[in-house]
């Protein structure tokens, strides 16, 4: 019963209810209403987090533990402003901007709307979750799927959230913002037309989805739930990024990272797998990427490309919209454009 | 993930970004300062998102089931969360039960095979010390760009005065003296990296120790500008509690 009152909403192919992790299943199945159910989670967890800084906080002395904490920590409450004021800016534009708006901007010719919507998600902040959907959105109101693809990629990756981030994570290097916002910007750009050269209608699967309906309160109330969703989702992810940066700053010895480090292209090509794997929210992977210290600001330059644009939330975000054939194409297509240009742009601001 | 789980963890986080910015210090252990008003926002607008979902449930669900949230006509409802949003839990999990402090010699010890690069001097550059008959308060990364410009041949006075460093206290494996630490912030602990200078002619207080040293620049014996090291002659040395902000 508990499983049918969580799952609202009609579509059943509903994005939101993509779970990619495993997490334990903490609430015990009973037949409690969610809102009961719920209420006494928190009341256990407030009570847990009193009683352990009580008896356990005073303790604990393990200096690994409390660093590997500390970092973890420390990464989460710098992120969270950035992320919270990201997914406000981006729920509210999803909410309040209707999509007519994007059609009446975008040049006609498919060739030349790659450019102006890349340069638009330069303007507009969109969490990258978010993006997904408002590209599946532009292109079931008639906009060219290769300039959607291109929105999707750089909305995320260079609106002026994720840029002001990016500047206060590397205070000491200005050059780091001018890169990302280049390389993402010539990724997102290139990724676009090469879909409209090489790209095949089949591929892709252009999805229908009412977006929010009309009316002050919907539209107050779909901001709401929007903000709540984009911060729940991407919110977990940074979690999932800050142990593993908080992992990799405590245990991996540092000559190890160091001999890493040292190999250029190596260095790069590690980075960005990471995040690949890490699936930060590109409001907050500045500042894992500025607590990467042993790495080039090349191979930094990287992470910081390529993680907007393919994390593994992203792949299953994307095969979930757009289908599987089209992931399988636009995914590797992406991370190949990414590593290039940020080694070539990386290599020009040194 | 429920809706009201959903809005209950909101608040919940919230309340610990609260509890660390407003109800004690303890945000100086991660962040910078400046980074206050920041964070104060944000858990107001988190603690309030949680709320405003609350009372909305609260209003629509008496007598009927959580679904009857529908009633208000937009038809699609996105009330069921991803299940990775219970890892947000850990972070504040983390804040009560472990209470991290703030960073110290474990991170200190793990950066040693390279000596942080020399910070950058202010824009105008360093004003010429003066000798005032008074040791002038120096932060370690002052004393150490100072120590760096001496050594590359650019005088500012460090050699003509008496300093007071403040650092926590760390062993050398090998060589003389000991460490006088303190780590930079240069955003979040995540960041940081250690500075240290060495410190000769004091008994060295156990490792981790708080302390205020009172000495002067002792140059290299030998000229090595790139190896990072920084000695100071100690004179004198006083013990002191761990400062608020434990970060330069």
């Amino acid at each position: 019963m508990a499983a049918m009152t969580d799952r609202s909403g009609l579509n059943t192919a509903d994005p939101y209810d993509e779970e990619l992790l495993p997490p334990p299943e903490w609430a015990p199945g009973t037949t409690m209403s969610p809102g009961t159910r719920a209420l006494w989670a928190f009341v256990a967890l407030a009570a847990a987090m009193a009683a352990g800084r009580i008896w356990v906080a005073p303790r604990i002395e393990a200096a690994a533990l409390e660093t590997w904490t500390t970092v973890f920590v420390a990464i989460c409450v710098q992120a969270l402003p950035f992320l919270v004021f990201g997914v406000m800016l981006s729920a509210a534009i999803t909410a309040f901007v209707p999509p007519a708006v994007w059609r009446r901007v975008l040049p006609r010719r498919s060739g030349a709307a790659v450019p102006v919507a890349g340069v638009m998600g330069a303007v507009l902040p969109g969490c990258e979750c978010a993006s997904v959907p408002v590209a599946g959105g532009l292109m079931a109101r008639g906009v060219a799927p290769a300039a959607a693809l291109t929105f999707l990629l750089a909305a995320p990756a260079i609106n002026p959230v994720v840029l002001v981030a990016t500047a206060v994570a590397f205070p000491d290097s200005p050059q780091m913002v001018l890169g990302r916002f280049a390389a993402s910007l010539i990724v997102a750009v290139l990724a676009g037309w090469a879909w409209l050269l090489l790209g095949r209608g089949e591929w892709l699967r252009v999805p229908s989805r009412p977006l929010a309906a009309a009316g002050a309160a919907a539209r107050w109330e779909s901001f709401r739930q929007a903000m709540r969703h984009d911060l729940m989702h991407a919110g977990g992810f940074l979690v999932v990024g800050g142990m593993a940066a908080a992992t990799i700053n405590v245990v991996v010895p540092a000559s190890w990272v160091d001999g890493l480090a040292g190999v250029p292209v190596v260095s790069v090509l590690t980075l960005a797998l990471l995040a690949v794997l890490m699936s930060i929210c590109s409001e907050a992977d500045a500042f894992v990427a500025a607590s990467l210290t042993q790495f080039s600001p090349t191979a930094k330059l990287a992470f910081l490309v390529v993680g907007p644009m393919v994390d593994l939330k992203l792949i299953a975000l994307q095969a979930g919209f757009f289908g599987r054939r089209f992931a399988l194409r636009f995914v590797p297509l992406t991370f190949t454009l990414a590593v290039t240009v940020s080694l070539v742009v990386g290599g020009v601001l040194q | 993930m429920s809706r009201p789980a959903q809005n209950l963890l909101l608040i919940t986080l919230g309340a610990a970004v609260l509890w660390i910015t407003l109800a004690t210090d303890e945000y100086l252990n991660y962040v910078k300062p400046g980074f206050r008003p920041l964070l104060v926002a944000a858990a107001v607008a988190m603690a309030a998102l949680g709320a405003a979902g609350l009372r909305r449930d609260w209003h629509d669900s008496p007598g009927a089931s959580p679904d009857g949230a529908h009633g208000h006509g937009h038809g699609h409802d996105h009330g069921h969360g991803p299940r990775v949003a219970w890892l947000l839990c850990l972070p504040a999990l983390a804040i009560f039960v472990i209470a991290p402090p703030a960073l110290g010699s474990f991170t200190a010890a793990r950066g040693t095979d390279r000596p942080a690069a020399p910070p950058s001097p202010p824009a105008e550059g360093y004003r010429r010390l003066v000798p005032t008959g008074e040791p002038i308060d120096m932060t370690l990364g002052e004393f150490i760009g100072r120590s760096f410009e001496t050594q590359t041949g650019m005088p500012n006075g460090l050699t003509d005065v008496q300093v007071r460093l403040t650092g926590f206290v760390r062993s050398r494996k090998e060589g003389d003296g000991w460490y006088l630490t303190r780590l930079k912030m240069t955003c979040c602990a995540g960041d940081a990296v250690p500075f240290q200078v060495i410190v000769h002619g004091l008994d060295k207080p156990a490792d981790g120790t708080w302390v205020q040293v009172v000495g002067v620049y002792r140059p290299p014996k030998t000229r090595r500008p790139a190896t990072g090291m920084h000695d100071l002659y100690g004179q004198s040395l006083r013990r002191i509690k761990k400062p608020k902000n434990a970060y330069e």
